[in-house]
């Protein structure tokens, strides 16, 4: 826009033109929309420009106004937030030392009443009766059934096992395991009992899982009795000492 | 705008146009509360929820005293998208990031949402205007500053010790500057579009 341009917007908000000025203008404004444009800018920059200073003191007494009560209002509502915040965390600490209590009420009452299972003690190693060299398919098939678990197999392949090899004491304790595992334990307890009484080197881990038996037949005070024979040299000591504890 | 029905919330622009503590001070009540909210869980504080909202309404004031504005909503609404939008236009300066409001699209039908649009970018306006005035010369800003609150050319011109006539001309030279600035700006063409 050229200054004569400027000029022209003026005089035409101010309307101060001729009629044939002002059509001549609003032909313009029609017909060119860059001429438009800026005088649609210089209309709105004139009218800011207006309004601020005709309005400054009113703008400036609303502001002052505006910045009182918002600053009581905040005030207030900070004060409260951090009243709010404090009844918070006091909540916060209340309920995390109830947590707490209950935590190791419960912790207590676990080890105190409630009565360790024989899950948690029975942890036997995977066996080998192979390593001697002999081929015996039995026996391998006792063996990988009761490695994987399958003790019905197991069991199965113990029991025909025993039938020729009447008198071994390493086959007559896996198959109790076997058994306990599958709850006959009448079966399991009958071996152990033989095994305890003997004086193989599976004595005092008969003893163990005759009691660890009695132990998943919730039968504790039988349990407690028999784990209290085995002697403290015993290998697994440590483990009967623990279940001992538990269940005195 | 005019055929559409003024909401009876209009008592609160009303209120802020009259500078009436008694509105402002309901206003604070009511509605502040929902805003502190939302740009607290928008990654701002009490604090600078405090600024938005004096500066949301200081906005309405102006665009009332200036344009007059009919509300055809309700308050609450208005005044809380209005809020939203000078937040997250706050968030997208500090950031440089591209934050997309994806409501604007979707509820520009929206009464609410559409006054404050409107509001919004008159405000933007407004900031931008105050930035191009203060980068005119010194003689510009004094002889607008002059002519816009006396009022009467003849004083002006006198109060300047030039002629009438000049002091008109330049007057429309002024505010010719001013129209160029504000023109030239990328910002000014963003709020146009």
């Amino acid at each position: 826009m050229t200054d004569q341009d400027y000029i022209l917007f003026e005089n035409y908000l101010l309307g101060d033109v001729s009629e044939e000025e002002k059509k001549t203008f609003e032909i313009r404004l029609e017909e060119d929309s860059k001429f438009k444009e800026s005088f649609n800018t210089y209309k709105e920059l004139s009218s800011y420009l207006e309004h601020t200073f005709e309005n400054e003191d009113a703008s400036k007494a609303f502001k002052a106004n505006l910045q009182k009560i918002s600053k009581v209002y905040f005030d207030k509502n900070k004060d409260s937030v951090k009243i709010e915040g404090s009844k918070n965390t006091y909540h916060f600490y209340k309920y995390a030392m109830a947590a707490c209590v209950v935590l190791f009420l419960g912790i207590f009452m676990f080890n105190q009443f409630s009565n360790p299972s024989y899950a948690d003690f029975a942890h036997y190693d995977t066996i080998s009766l192979t390593v001697r060299g002999e081929q015996d398919a039995l026996l391998k098939t006792a063996e990988n059934a009761f490695n994987n678990k399958d003790f019905a197999k197991a069991e199965d392949a113990f029991s025909k096992l025993l039938k020729v090899d009447k008198d071994n004491s390493e086959l007559k304790l896996y198959r109790a395991i076997a058994n306990i595992e599958l709850n006959h334990f009448e079966t399991a307890d009958a071996l152990l009992f033989n095994l305890q009484e003997g004086q193989s080197v599976y004595k005092n881990k008969a003893t163990w899982y005759l009691a660890l038996s009695k132990l998943k037949q919730k039968q504790y005070a039988a349990c407690l009795d028999i784990l209290k024979t085995i002697p403290e040299d015993a290998d697994n000591y440590k483990q009967v000492k623990n279940l001992i504890n538990k269940l005195d | 705008m005019s055929e559409k029905k003024l909401h009876e919330d209009q008592k609160y622009i009303d209120g802020l146009l009259q500078n009436n503590s008694f509105i402002i001070q309901a206003i604070y009540d009511k509605f502040v509360p929902k805003v502190i909210n939302y740009i607290k869980q928008n990654s701002g504080s009490v604090d600078e929820a405090q600024d938005i909202i004096q500066d949301t309404l200081l906005t309405i004031y102006n665009q009332a005293s200036e344009k007059k504005l009919e509300l055809t909503c309700p308050f609450d609404a208005y005044f809380f998208l209005l809020c939203k939008r000078k937040w997250l236009n706050k968030l997208k300066k500090s950031s440089n990031k591209e934050v997309t409001i994806n409501e604007e699209v979707l509820y520009k039908d929206d009464e609410a949402q559409q006054l404050a649009f409107e509001t919004d970018v008159f405000g933007e306006k407004q900031e931008l205007f105050t930035e191009m005035f203060n980068k005119l010369g010194n003689a510009c800003k004094e002889l607008l500053t002059a002519t816009f609150k006396i009022k009467s050319m003849e004083e002006v011109a006198a109060s300047l010790g030039v002629t009438y006539a000049y002091a008109r001309k330049k007057k429309s030279l002024c505010i010719g500057k001013l129209t160029e600035l504000v023109q030239e700006s990328p910002k000014f063409n963003l709020l146009n579009n």
